[in-house]
């Protein structure tokens, strides 16, 4: 090989583990969650992940693609929450519950948590965006004598697609843990609150001095919350999210999830509004 | 690094002792058409050293235009999955490449290998390969290596280079690898003298190209400056969208662009096999960020233009190249049929920032 070429111990991740799906719950229309482990019980036992990061799914003899890591990197039963929008996830959806999948992975960046702590935490999720932070919510509730106070806004288009209901009620009595609830047409025996996600920063009262804002959720949604945000005063580099791209690789070879100057999948997903402001492309 | 001599009329041995133990590839002129292409030589004479640019770049020697990269089956009876890397890797020797062709492989080299993840199966390929450079003694009309650092002389990456001297081919050594080869054949040794007449050569490469390449040697870095620092106004990437096909062809025939589909490719005739096939994508194809759902970030023609012109000439692309991530071979000025090659859309960059 010629003296120019400088290969670092770099990482090959080519062929996927082969895992097994375990259960399989319904969450609301359209949106199942699979519980995971991979067959390869050394790897299994290695298999360490965090917050924000995603994996590449493939379901055989359809395709791969990517999904992000809704459980926390500790004690919780390793899972994803997938909404059928194609041809791949239509796919795992027909899958049983023994069935085998492949993973390869975790890829991404991950939530910097340790600059997290002693900060307020505001979780903002539109609809099914309430999947890639659950992982984040989670720690912060395994972790909640590191944080100030610590807020999860969530909005869904009615009551049925609140996502993650179980969960929503159990942070909801969990001491310190500040949950605040809306949709955006209430069906008959909604009782709760109605209007967009936003809405809910009066009523919580929204810490904006020492506090880290996670907002995720459709671009509509997602602009108008930054847009509040930032009037309220809360400055662009503690707004995080999560990006959604088209991924083939998920190594930062195909090049197929790039904006603006950097990749989704090796750069991201997680970006703070500071730098999503700098990519130049719509979100 | 070491010098040798060969006879021109002897030059053909390199490929021939090459093709020993390689599949060898060089430019050939394909009769009829007159064109040059960058090909498998099954009769190594066929090799052209003097034969004009090929229209395709040696990329898919390295990185093919499909590709199977692994196969897998599952047996739902006994609900157990076999998945296996799966590609063929063959030793290759690539003789007579241009110095903006090699470039262009120096840069797939740095992005596939040199970053956090290896690319495992560019790996394998590139790992047996052979490269027998060749110096460009006439450049073509749309060539413009000398703006981008690639030309007309290779100065790294090659195992052997040769340089046309008139009657004879300098033989320059740069790896173990080649130095152990030309010493096997048996060749005269070279002095400085020769190397003399190898700047001679070259400098009288770089005298004919056309004016604008030579005369204004900022005529791309300029140009790199306002891609990077993002000043180049909306209206010039909607000009050059408009003008756009969609067609690819530029990223085809690019010795540096590397973007890739990957698909599960399903076996009729096997029950739960799968082969996992790679192949060659363009950024100015509308379904390459397309998501499922049918969310397009970059819908417009022009979002996604800009950033295939993003990745030759920006910063942060050079950075991970090492180098620009044009070479200056102008092959996408041949076959854009919208004019909008890469010299045009440096044009029209420029001509914003003078007017």
């Amino acid at each position: 090989m010629s003296q120019v070429l400088n290969i670092q111990d770099g990482k090959i991740v080519t062929v996927p583990e082969v895992a097994t799906i375990e259960e399989i719950r319904d969450e609301i229309r359209e949106v199942k969650t699979f519980y995971l482990s991979i067959d390869n019980r050394e790897i299994w036992s290695g298999f360490k992940y965090k917050s924000g990061q995603f994996i590449m799914l493939t379901v055989f003899g359809s395709g791969e693609f990517a999904v992000s890591l809704p459980p926390s990197p500790e004690n919780d039963r390793f899972h994803i929450t997938v909404r059928t929008v194609g041809k791949v996830t239509s796919a795992l959806h027909a899958l049983k519950p023994g069935d085998k999948v492949g993973i390869r992975g975790p890829f991404g960046n991950g939530f910097p948590f340790e600059e997290f702590k002693g900060k307020n935490l505001v979780y903002v999720a539109g609809g099914i965006g309430l999947i890639p932070l659950r992982s984040s919510i989670v720690h912060a509730l395994q972790h909640k004598k590191d944080f100030g106070r610590v807020l999860v806004l969530h909005g869904a288009r009615t009551p049925d697609d609140l996502m993650y209901k179980e969960n929503l009620k159990e942070w909801q009595s969990f001491e310190g843990f500040e949950t605040y609830i809306t949709v955006d047409v209430s069906t008959p025996g909604w009782t709760g609150e109605t209007g967009f996600v936003h809405t809910l920063f009066d009523k919580a009262n929204l810490p904006i001095d020492n506090t880290v804002a996670f907002v995720c959720g459709p671009p509509v949604m997602f602009n108008t919350v930054i847009g509040e945000l930032m009037k309220r005063g809360l400055s662009d580099e503690n707004i995080y999210s999560t990006l959604e791209r088209h991924m083939k690789c998920g190594v930062g070879k195909c090049q197929h999830c790039a904006v603006g100057r950097t990749l989704v999948c090796t750069d991201g997903p997680v970006y703070t509004y500071r730098q999503i402001k700098t990519l130049g492309e719509e979100i | 690094m070491t010098m040798f001599l060969i006879k021109k009329s002897d030059v053909g041995k390199i490929a021939e002792e090459l093709a020993r133990d390689h599949q060898v590839y060089g430019p050939m002129i394909e009769k009829g058409s007159g064109q040059t292409f960058f090909d498998r030589a099954d009769d190594v004479s066929e090799i052209s050293l003097s034969a004009p640019i090929p229209s395709n770049p040696p990329k898919s020697v390295v990185f093919p235009q499909m590709e199977r990269v692994l196969a897998y089956e599952y047996d739902r009876p006994k609900n157990s999955v076999k998945i296996e890397p799966d590609y063929k890797v063959e030793p290759k020797a690539l003789v007579g490449l241009r110095p903006c062709d090699l470039a262009g492989m120096l840069c797939l080299d740095r992005f596939f290998m040199g970053q956090e993840f290896v690319d495992e199966v560019y790996l394998a390929h590139r790992k047996k390969m052979f490269i027998v450079t060749n110096t460009c003694v006439a450049p073509f009309k749309q060539c413009f290596c000398v703006c981008t650092d690639s030309g007309p002389a290779a100065s790294e990456g090659y195992d052997l280079n040769l340089t046309d001297l008139g009657d004879e081919f300098l033989v320059e050594t740069g790896s173990e690898k080649g130095a152990v080869f030309a010493a096997g054949l048996g060749l005269a040794a070279a002095d400085d003298s020769h190397l003399a007449r190898k700047k001679k050569i070259v400098d009288k490469s770089i005298s004919l190209f056309e004016d604008i390449a030579v005369d204004s040697k900022a005529w791309i870095s300029r140009v790199m400056n306002r891609v990077t620092t993002g000043f180049v106004k909306e209206e010039v990437w909607e000009y050059i969208g408009d003008q756009c096909f969609e067609c690819g062809a530029c990223s085809f025939v690019c010795p540096s662009c590397s973007c890739f589909n990957i698909a599960d490719v399903t076996n009729p005739e096997c029950e739960g096999c799968a082969d996992r096939l790679r192949s060659w994508d363009s950024c100015s194809y509308e379904g390459y960020s397309r998501m499922a759902g049918g969310h397009n970030p970059r819908k417009p023609v022009e979002d996604r233009r800009n950033k295939r012109f993003f990745c030759k000439l920006s910063y942060s692309q050079m950075k991970k190249y090492l180098r620009p991530g044009c070479v200056g071979c102008g092959r996408c000025a041949w076959v854009c049929p919208g004019d909008i090659g890469l010299p045009n859309v440096v044009t029209y960059v420029r001509r914003e920032i003078t007017r």
